[in-house]
C-alpha cells in the first residue's frame, strides 16, 4: 500500500462530523493520521468516495425457516407440527399470515421500520440434503456441479480485479469457501486481539519484513507465503480499529461477529465484502428444538437489529446492507424427537437503511410438497446473490459471475447521489 | 528422490534410504523427532524402519500412564437430560432429577438440581480438558508415535466434540477405542463406533425409534464416514435409519431396544432383507466406493492434499483386497515411491495439534507443558481435542492456516520460548465474566436476585438480555456460578510446569563454532523446508548482533536467551508450518 498523503473525500470529513456530534463514535477522528491517510488512500485508490459495502451472514446448520417466520395463518402448518408449532398468540405478526419468532423482537421492528426485506422459498433444483454439500453450494452459488471458488471470491476479483488488500474479510476460526477467490487473499481472523505477532523489540525488521515468494514451486509455501503478506497488510489496521471500538449499543447474549464488522466499518477499512457467520451447525435442531431454536433466532435478531443501530452511530447505515442465508430450511413435519430433519427451501433476508422492506418471491406451499416432505422451492437463491451483485453493489454483469441468468428483484432504494 | 516416484506405489529400496528419508517418515508417521532419534531410524532397512512404526505392539509402551480420573461422575446424572428446561421439567414433574429431591418449601426449591446441572457440564468439560492432556502427553511421549497419530486422523474422521456429548467418559471411552482398532480393521472398527456411546449421542441415534427414523445417524455414516456423497440415494439413508431403530446406549454401554428397532423389511443400496446397523454396515463395506473413499482419505492425511483419481483407485483396491485391514495400507502407503517424491515432502501444512506436539517432541520434551495450556494454544489455532466443529471433523491442508492464525501460530512459539509468568489456569481461575461478577457479589452478601441482576447498558435492550431471570423456581444464573465453583472442587488440577529446554546445551554438544553453523543447525532441526537464503542471512546477523560475536565459544555463557529468539524467529517462519 502506497503511503501517499491524500486529502479526505468530502464524505469521511462528514461522516466524521457526525459521528463527533453522537458524541461516541470519537474513534476515527481519533485515529492517527497516518493509519487514517492509509484507509483514505485505499479508498480513493479505488476511485470511489465510499463503496456500499455487503455484509453477508450465515446461519449455519440448516435453520427452520417455519419457525423463524410462522405462517400462522395456515392451518397446514399446526397440522403438520402439531408440538412444535409456535401457537399464534406467541407468534410477533406482521401481517395476516406470517409472524416472527417471539424472541424475534429486532426483526419484527426492522421490518415495520421498511429495513427487512424478507424473500421466500430460496432453494435450488435438485436440493442435496447434507449440511456440507448444500452449504458448499451456496457458497460457490454452483449447485450440483463443482466451482473452485467462492462466490464472494468471484464478485471481488470482478469488482476490483487489482485486488487491493483488505477488500475482502472473513471473520471466522476458518475460511469460508465462499470468500475464495482467484486474485484476493482474503483477510480472516477471529479475534482481533489476537490478530497480531506479538514480537520483542530486537525481533521486528525480520517479523515485519514481507517474504518473497519469487522462484517459490512447492504450492503449499507459496500459500503461507501469500498469506503472510495478506496478515501484513491487514492486522495493524483490525487491532487498531478493534481498541478503539467502544459503542454502546447492546448486541445481546452474542452479537455474532458483528460488533467486529461494525467496528472495522467504523475504522473506515476499504473492505466492501464482509462475510461472517452463526458458527458450528448451531441452527442444525433435530432435537428438543423448540428452546434452543428461539434462542439462537433471538441471539441472531438481537445482533443483526443492534449492528444496524450502530450502523447509525456511525453514520454509514446508508451504506450497509446485510444478506442472511442458510444452507437449507427444514422438513415440514416434526419428527417423533420434537425437532426438525433436514429439508428445503428457505428464506432469506436483507436488512440496511436501503432495502425497500417488504416480502419478496412466493411462499412454498405447505401442502403441496415433495415426495420427501420437503418445501418446493419457489426462488432460486442466486437470484438474490444477482439482487446483492447488481443492485447493491452496482455490477451488472452477473451473468459470468453466476453462471446463468438470474433476475434480480428490485430491492433497494433509488438512492439520492 | 526424483519427480517420476509421484504416484508410484513400488516400494523404495535400501539403497534410497537415508537420514532425510527417516525424519520424513517419522514427521508423517509421527509427530516428528530429534534428530537422534531421526538418525536410529535412518540405521534401519526402509521395510524395517515403516514396519517398526506401523506393526507396533511389539515396542514396549509401558511408560504411559492410564488415565487418573477426578471422580467426577455421580450416579444420579444418568440420563442426562438434553437441556436446563427439560431438567427443570422433570424436576416438576417427579419431585427429583439428577438424583436430588426438591425442596418441598421455601425459595428456589429446584434450585439444587440446578447447581448439578450446571455443576456436571462444567465439571464434563474441564475433565475433558485433562483427558486431552492425557492424550497430548502420549503423543510426546509414546515410543508408538503412531498409534496416536492414527487415533487423531479417527478423531477428525468419527468426529465428535464435548459440547454435544457432554459426558468425558465416552469420549475418553471413544479415544480409547481409537487407540486399540485405529489400525485394525475398518469394519470392524465402524462397527465398533456406529455402537460406540459418544458417537450415538452427537449423532442423536438414540432417539432414532421404529415407526419415526432419525436420519442424521445414516445420512453420516454413509456421507462421512464410508462413502462420501453421491454413492446412494436419499431412499437408501431413510431405509439405513430404519436398520439403525432401536441402537441406543444406557450410561457407558451399547443397547438395542427390540421394540424400537424396525425389523421390516428394508431394501439399502440395491439388497433387500431384514437388515439391522450391522448388516447396513457390511453392505456398505461391499461398495467399491467405500474403499476408495477411505483409502484417500487416509492418503491426504498422511501424504498430500492433491490425489489423482487412479492413484486412490490403486490404494482402495490395497484396502479392500486386505479385507479392510488398515496397517497394510499404512505400510504400502509409508514404502512407496509416492511417499517420498518432491509433491509429497515438506508440502504438508501441520495441523495445530501437530504444530504443538511436534514442537515439543523437537525440542526434546517428555511431557506437554501446562504453561501455555495446550488446549487454550491448539484451539485458538483452530483445533482442539474433543471439539471438531462439526461431525465432518477438521477441514485441514489449507484451511489451517488463516492471517488471523498463522501470526498467532508465531504466539504459540514464543509462548513455549518464553513462558507468560503471569499466566492464570482456566480450570482454576474460571473465566466469564457473568460468574466472576456473580461469585464477587453473592461473596458481598447480596441476594441471590439482585446479584445475579444484569449489568444495565445504554440504549435498547437486546430482547435475550430481558429473559434472563423470569422463573422463580431457580435462579439459572446462580446455578452457572455455584456449578461452576463446584466443578472446580473436584477437578484435579493439571500441572502447571513450563517447557524445560536448554538451547544452550543443545549447541554446546552439537559442537557448533560459530553463528551460521548454529542457524543452520536449528534450521536442520526444527524445520523440513528451510527458509530464503535472504532469511537465512538475516538470522545469522540477527543471532551475531545479540550475541555481540560470531564466535560461540565466547558467548557460551549467555547464550540461551539470544536462541530463543532466534528459535521463536525460526518457528514464525512460513516454511516451520510445514511437515
Amino acid at each position: 500500500m502506497k503511503k501517499n498523503h491524500f486529502s479526505f473525500p468530502q464524505a469521511s470529513r462528514r461522516d466524521l462530523l457526525r459521528a463527533a456530534i453522537y458524541g461516541v463514535g470519537v474513534s476515527a477522528a481519533a485515529m492517527p493520521m497516518p493509519m487514517f491517510a492509509q484507509a483514505a488512500a485505499a479508498l480513493a485508490a479505488q476511485g470511489k468516495r465510499d463503496g456500499k459495502i455487503l455484509v453477508v451472514l450465515e446461519l449455519s446448520g440448516g435453520n427452520d425457516g417455519l419457525n423463524t417466520l410462522v405462517p400462522y395463518g395456515d392451518d397446514a402448518y399446526y397440522r403438520l407440527r402439531p408440538n412444535l408449532g409456535i401457537p399464534r398468540n406467541e407468534v410477533r405478526k406482521i401481517d395476516d399470515h406470517f409472524g416472527f419468532s417471539h424472541g424475534m423482537a429486532g426483526f419484527e421492528r426492522l421490518y415495520k421500520n421498511g429495513k427487512l426485506a424478507i424473500v421466500h422459498g430460496c432453494g435450488y433444483d435438485n436440493p442435496s440434503f447434507s449440511h456440507f454439500t448444500s452449504m458448499a453450494y451456496w457458497h460457490t452459488a454452483a449447485p450440483n456441479s463443482g466451482e473452485e471458488y467462492g462466490w464472494v471470491g468471484r464478485v471481488a476479483d470482478a469488482i476490483a480485479p487489482q485486488a487491493p488488500p483488505n477488500f475482502l474479510v472473513n471473520i471466522g476460526a476458518r475460511q469460508s469457501l465462499a470468500v475464495r477467490s482467484q486474485k484476493h487473499v482474503p483477510v480472516v481472523f477471529d479475534d482481533p486481539n489476537k490478530f497480531s505477532q506479538e514480537k520483542f523489540f530486537d525481533e521486528r525488521e525480520i517479523l515485519d519484513s514481507v517474504p518473497d515468494d519469487r522462484s517459490v514451486d512447492n504450492p503449499s509455501r507459496r500459500f503461507l507465503l501469500d498469506t503472510a503478506r495478506s496478515a501484513k497488510d491487514a492486522s495493524a489496521l483490525v487491532r487498531e480499529a478493534w481498541s478503539k471500538y467502544h459503542s454502546p449499543v447492546d448486541y445481546g447474549i452474542t452479537g455474532l461477529d458483528l460488533p467486529k464488522v461494525a467496528a472495522l466499518i467504523e475504522a473506515r477499512m476499504p473492505t466492501r465484502l464482509y462475510y461472517t457467520s452463526y458458527r458450528n451447525n448451531a441452527f442444525d435442531t433435530h432435537v428438543f428444538q423448540a428452546d434452543v431454536h428461539k434462542r439462537l433466532l433471538t441471539y441472531a435478531s438481537d445482533a443483526v437489529s443492534a449492528f444496524l443501530l450502530d450502523l447509525e452511530r456511525i453514520g454509514r447505515a446508508d451504506d450497509v446492507v446485510v444478506m442472511i442465508f442458510s444452507e437449507f430450511g427444514r422438513r415440514v413435519p416434526e419428527n417423533v424427537n420434537l425437532g426438525t430433519d433436514h429439508g428445503t427451501a428457505n428464506l432469506m433476508f436483507v436488512v440496511g437503511n436501503q432495502v425497500k422492506g417488504g416480502q419478496y418471491g412466493k411462499a412454498p406451499s405447505l401442502t403441496q410438497l415433495d415426495a420427501g416432505d420437503n418445501l418446493i422451492h419457489t426462488t432460486d437463491f442466486r437470484r438474490v446473490y444477482a439482487t446483492m451483485i447488481a443492485g447493491w453493489l452496482g455490477y451488472h454483469d452477473t451473468r459470468p459471475l453466476l453462471n446463468g441468468d438470474f433476475e434480480a428483484f428490485d430491492l433497494f432504494q433509488q438512492r439520492k447521489v | 528422490m526424483a519427480a517420476t516416484w509421484q504416484n508410484d506405489l513400488t516400494p523404495i529400496g535400501p539403497a534410497d534410504w537415508n537420514y532425510d528419508f527417516a525424519a520424513h517418515l517419522l514427521e508423517r508417521a509421527g509427530f516428528g523427532a530429534t534428530p537422534d532419534e531421526i538418525a536410529n531410524l535412518a540405521k534401519l532397512t526402509p521395510a524395517r524402519a515403516v514396519a517398526r512404526l506401523v506393526r507396533f505392539e511389539g515396542t514396549d509402551a509401558s511408560n504411559l500412564p492410564p488415565f487418573d480420573h477426578s471422580g467426577v461422575h455421580d450416579p444420579g446424572l444418568e440420563p442426562f437430560p438434553p437441556s436446563r428446561p427439560a431438567v427443570t421439567d422433570m424436576a416438576k414433574e417427579k419431585g427429583e432429577a439428577l438424583g436430588i429431591k426438591v425442596k418441598p418449601s421455601g425459595n428456589r426449591r429446584l434450585q439444587p438440581i440446578v447447581d448439578e446441572f450446571f455443576y456436571w457440564l462444567r465439571a464434563s468439560a474441564l475433565e475433558t480438558n485433562r483427558v486431552a492432556y492425557w492424550w497430548a502427553n502420549r503423543m510426546v511421549a509414546s515410543p508408538r508415535p503412531l498409534q496416536e497419530k492414527v487415533a487423531l486422523f479417527w478423531h477428525g474422521h468419527f468426529a465428535s466434540n464435548e459440547a454435544k456429548v457432554r459426558d468425558y467418559r465416552k469420549l475418553l471411552g471413544q479415544l480409547e477405542l481409537f487407540e486399540q482398532q485405529g489400525t485394525g480393521n475398518f469394519r470392524d472398527l465402524t462397527v465398533a463406533v456406529a455402537q460406540d456411546p459418544a458417537m450415538l449421542t452427537f449423532l442423536d441415534a438414540g432417539v432414532n425409534v421404529k415407526g419415526a427414523s432419525n436420519e442424521n445417524f445414516a445420512r453420516e455414516i454413509m456421507e462421512l464416514f464410508t462413502m462420501g456423497v453421491g454413492h446412494y440415494t436419499e431412499k437408501d439413508i431413510r431405509e439405513a435409519a430404519r436398520a439403525f431403530t432401536g441402537w441406543n446406549y444406557v450410561d457407558l454401554k451399547f443397547v438395542v431396544n427390540k421394540d424400537q428397532h424396525d425389523d421390516g423389511e428394508k431394501t439399502f443400496l440395491g439388497k433387500t432383507g431384514h437388515f439391522d446397523g450391522v448388516d447396513v454396515i457390511n453392505i456398505i463395506m461391499e461398495q467399491p466406493a467405500t474403499a476408495d473413499f477411505i483409502a484417500g482419505k487416509i492418503y491426504r492425511f498422511f501424504v498430500r492434499q492433491q490425489l489423482s483419481p487412479e492413484l486412490q483407485k490403486q490404494l482402495g483396491t490395497v484396502l479392500r483386497d486386505g479385507n479392510y485391514e488398515i496397517k497394510p495400507l499404512l505400510e504400502k502407503i509409508f514404502l512407496s515411491r509416492d511417499f517420498y517424491c518432491p509433491a509429497s515432502v515438506g508440502t504438508q501444512i501441520k495441523s495445530p495439534v501437530e504444530l504443538a506436539i511436534s514442537t515439543y517432541r523437537k525440542l526434546g520434551q517428555k511431557s506437554v507443558p501446562g504453561v501455555p495450556d495446550f488446549n487454550l494454544a491448539t484451539g485458538a489455532l483452530g483445533q482442539q481435542l474433543f471439539s471438531p466443529p462439526t461431525v465432518a471433523g477438521w477441514a485441514g491442508g489449507q484451511s489451517w492456516i488463516t492471517p488471523g492464525l498463522l501470526l498467532e501460530r508465531g504466539n504459540f512459539a514464543r509462548d513455549v520460548l518464553f513462558p507468560d509468568i503471569s499466566f492464570l489456569p482456566p480450570d482454576r481461575f474460571t473465566g466469564g465474566g457473568e460468574i466472576r461478577r456473580v461469585a464477587d457479589r453473592v461473596r458481598q452478601g447480596m441476594d441471590i436476585s439482585t446479584a445475579t441482576m444484569d449489568d444495565g447498558k445504554t440504549g435498547v435492550r437486546a430482547e435475550s438480555n430481558l429473559n434472563a431471570d423470569r422463573d422463580e423456581d431457580f435462579n439459572t444464573r446462580y446455578g452457572s456460578f455455584r456449578g461452576s465453583q463446584m466443578a472446580v472442587e473436584r477437578v484435579k488440577p493439571i500441572s502447571r510446569d513450563t517447557a524445560q529446554i536448554r538451547l544452550a546445551k543443545m549447541v554446546l554438544s552439537a559442537d557448533l563454532k560459530n553463528t551460521t553453523q548454529v542457524v543452520d543447525y536449528m534450521v536442520h532441526r526444527f524445520m523440513r523446508v528451510p527458509p530464503s537464503d535472504s532469511t537465512r542471512r538475516k538470522l545469522v546477523a540477527f543471532l551475531d548482533k545479540e550475541l555481540g560475536t560470531p564466535d560461540i565459544s565466547i558467548a557460551r555463557t549467555y547464550m540461551e536467551e539470544p536462541l530463543r529468539l532466534l528459535l521463536h524467529l525460526i518457528m514464525s517462519q512460513p516454511e516451520y508450518q510445514l511437515s
